[in-house]
């Protein structure tokens, strides 16, 4: 065992002991109560558990079915709680932009990818915020953000439209 | 002859230089020419012809990635250059055409195209040199009795001095001509047999063998693993490098026929190999390679020394963070996801470089030939500096290889692709 401390959106844990070779996801769901956060595939490929890590080289996606706990120790990581506006009592007020898109384009059903789909495209947007892209390789450069994340009840389409949209409502994010 | 005359006979050379290099122009033109060839083959014979295809791997370099079979076009990446490999459908534009069963046996075991241009070497004339002439005809009527493909060979690019094709004539005289030392003791049939697979159709020297630096196989260290080619190294597959890395008879058959034995799964190269090669080998000729490649009589496989030099906390929490997740606490693995790294070929390598490139760059999704597959492994070069790979190199060597010598941190910043 050992002590272990976490940043998880923008709130401090710890120091908690946990056993050195357990992975992030099962922290989140069995210290933490993050049980937003989905363990699919455990294999790193479908996406689902997918985190986002605010370091040097962030903001990036990191699986957090296959990536040890004490791998973020040093770390501000982002889960899919972490997106909406909260009022003073805790309560969500607004979802982010991702979310609101997504429930607007009925991306998904199950909703099991969801959290994965959500980390994605806000690591995406905040990405085109540094560098955005020209109008036409928008598509691409979308297929290729959410290409890695699996959706079994195939709402891709849904998903990648929502996107796209967000991306031109969205001023900053297309060179001009 | 006179003063006079020798400066009439000089004043003469420049016409005829220009004369010989005009008829120079016209005879290969000539030769180029001539009639598209008709090829009669019965099913047999096409079966046979298919088989050495195989095994001589020829669609590794004449057959590109979504493309027409044998229509060419695959790059092979080389110190002297890219080279591509050709079209050789029977077109008689860009294809073998007019090839004659004459012309295609001087063209595999001579490197000289019909038009009298000299192949570069990167076409392994120099394994298929002691190629039978029964086994050169079958494979001509095999690729004559294919769909003809129009399709033009992109031009190469290689750097000079090297792209004087007609220099390879003396490359030719210094380095073609001898056969390449048997890589073991034998002389059963069998072994005799996976010889002639091993070194000529197969041509297994051509990435294995260590070269010089005009690039010519090194005869006296046979199959002793070259790293100079390719991202990642053809390893040692001498009888005593295979036994060093614990392989025997049973697993080295069994890669070879579907490119995964045990803690032993092909990757880049060697994978595309076994897949379009190998694999399709029958029983008795994968039997042969092996006894080949070890010997008549195989060494001991070695066994695997405990050479863990004591717990590396920095090391082993990479390990726990980075691999343990796919790989197991223990190293063992998971059936179809992620290699056994306790006792792998790569980690048990006298030299570290493939398990260095493996983590720096990761891999890609493999569909082995036997059904098995391994998924993509991402890679590391981005979350670790060069003594952290260094350091967990090390320690996966020493606690899942038996190999106690540290890996030294400037072997992974050389290693780093964009070095």
């Amino acid at each position: 065992m050992t002590m272990l401390k976490l940043k998880i959106n923008g709130q401090d844990f710890g120091p908690i002991d946990v056993p050195e070779d357990m992975m992030l996801v099962d922290v989140l769901h069995e210290y933490l109560g993050l049980t937003g956060t989905r363990f699919g595939c455990g294999q790193g490929e479908c996406g689902a558990c997918t985190v986002i890590v605010d370091d040097t080289r962030g903001p990036r996606e990191v699986r957090s079915c296959i990536t040890g706990a004490h791998y973020f120790s040093d770390k501000p990581i982002r889960t899919v709680e972490g997106h909406a506006t909260r009022d003073a009592a805790g309560k969500i007020s607004a979802l982010s932009p991702v979310q609101q898109a997504f429930l607007d384009h009925f991306s998904f059903q199950c909703g099991y990818c969801t959290p994965g789909f959500v980390n994605a495209a806000t690591v995406l947007l905040e990405r085109l915020a540094k560098s955005p892209v020209r109008k036409e390789e928008l598509e691409d450069t979308i297929t290729e953000a959410l290409n890695p994340h699996l959706c079994r009840c195939t709402g891709y389409v849904r998903y990648y439209q929502a996107v796209k949209q967000l991306v031109l409502g969205t001023p900053g994010l297309i060179k001009p | 002859m006179t003063r006079l005359g020798w400066q009439r006979a000089l004043l003469l050379l420049p016409f005829i230089l220009v004369v010989w290099w005009l008829f120079a122009i016209l005879a290969g033109w000539w030769a180029g020419r001539g009639p598209a060839q008709k090829v009669q083959a019965n099913a047999q014979q096409r079966a046979l012809g298919r088989y050495l295809l195989d095994a001589a791997d020829c669609a590794a370099c004449h057959t590109a990635a979504g493309g027409a079979p044998f229509a060419g076009g695959v790059p092979l990446h080389s110190p002297f250059g890219t080279i591509y490999g050709t079209n050789i459908t029977p077109d008689p534009e860009h294809g073998i055409g007019r090839y004659t069963a004459d012309d295609f046996y001087h063209a595999l075991t001579r490197g000289e195209a019909r038009d009298g241009h000299q192949l570069y070497p990167a076409m392994p004339y120099v394994s298929y040199k002691s190629m039978t002439r029964a086994d050169s005809d079958a494979l001509y009527a095999y690729l004559m009795n294919q769909v003809a493909v129009n399709q033009a060979n992109p031009s190469n690019d290689v750097r000079f001095p090297a792209n004087i094709r007609a220099s390879l004539h003396g490359w030719n005289l210094l380095f073609a001509g001898a056969d390449a030392s048997p890589v073991s003791q034998g002389n059963s049939p069998a072994w005799q047999r996976g010889r002639y697979l091993v070194e000529t159709l197969g041509h297994c020297g051509e990435c294995h063998s260590p070269r010089g630096v005009l690039g010519q196989v090194d005869r006296d260290r046979p199959l002793a693993g070259n790293s100079e080619l390719g991202r990642f190294a053809a390893p040692d597959i001498t009888p005593q490098g295979l036994a060093a890395r614990g392989w025997q008879g049973a697993s080295l058959r069994e890669y070879l026929a579907t490119g995964a034995s045990g803690p032993a799964v092909a990757s880049d190269e060697m994978l595309k190999v076994v897949s379009l090669s190998t694999s399709r080998l029958n029983a008795a000729d994968l039997d042969a390679m092996t006894i080949y490649l070890l010997g008549d009589a195989p060494p001991a496989p070695g066994t695997l020394a405990d050479a863990s030099g004591g717990p590396d906390g920095a090391a082993q929490r990479h390990y726990f963070n980075l691999c343990a997740g796919c790989h197991g606490r223990d190293g063992g693995g998971v059936p179809n996801v992620a290699v056994s790294l306790r006792a792998n070929s790569s980690v048990r390598d006298s030299s570290p470089h493939n398990l260095i490139v493996a983590i720096l760059d990761g891999l890609p999704e493999h569909d082995f030939p036997g059904l098995a597959r391994m998924q993509e492994m991402p890679g590391f070069g981005a979350d670790l500096g060069d003594a952290e790979i260094a350091a967990l190199a090390t320690w996966l060597r020493q606690q899942f290889g038996g190999q106690p010598a540290p890996v030294e941190a400037a072997a992974v910043r050389e290693l780093r692709r964009d070095l």
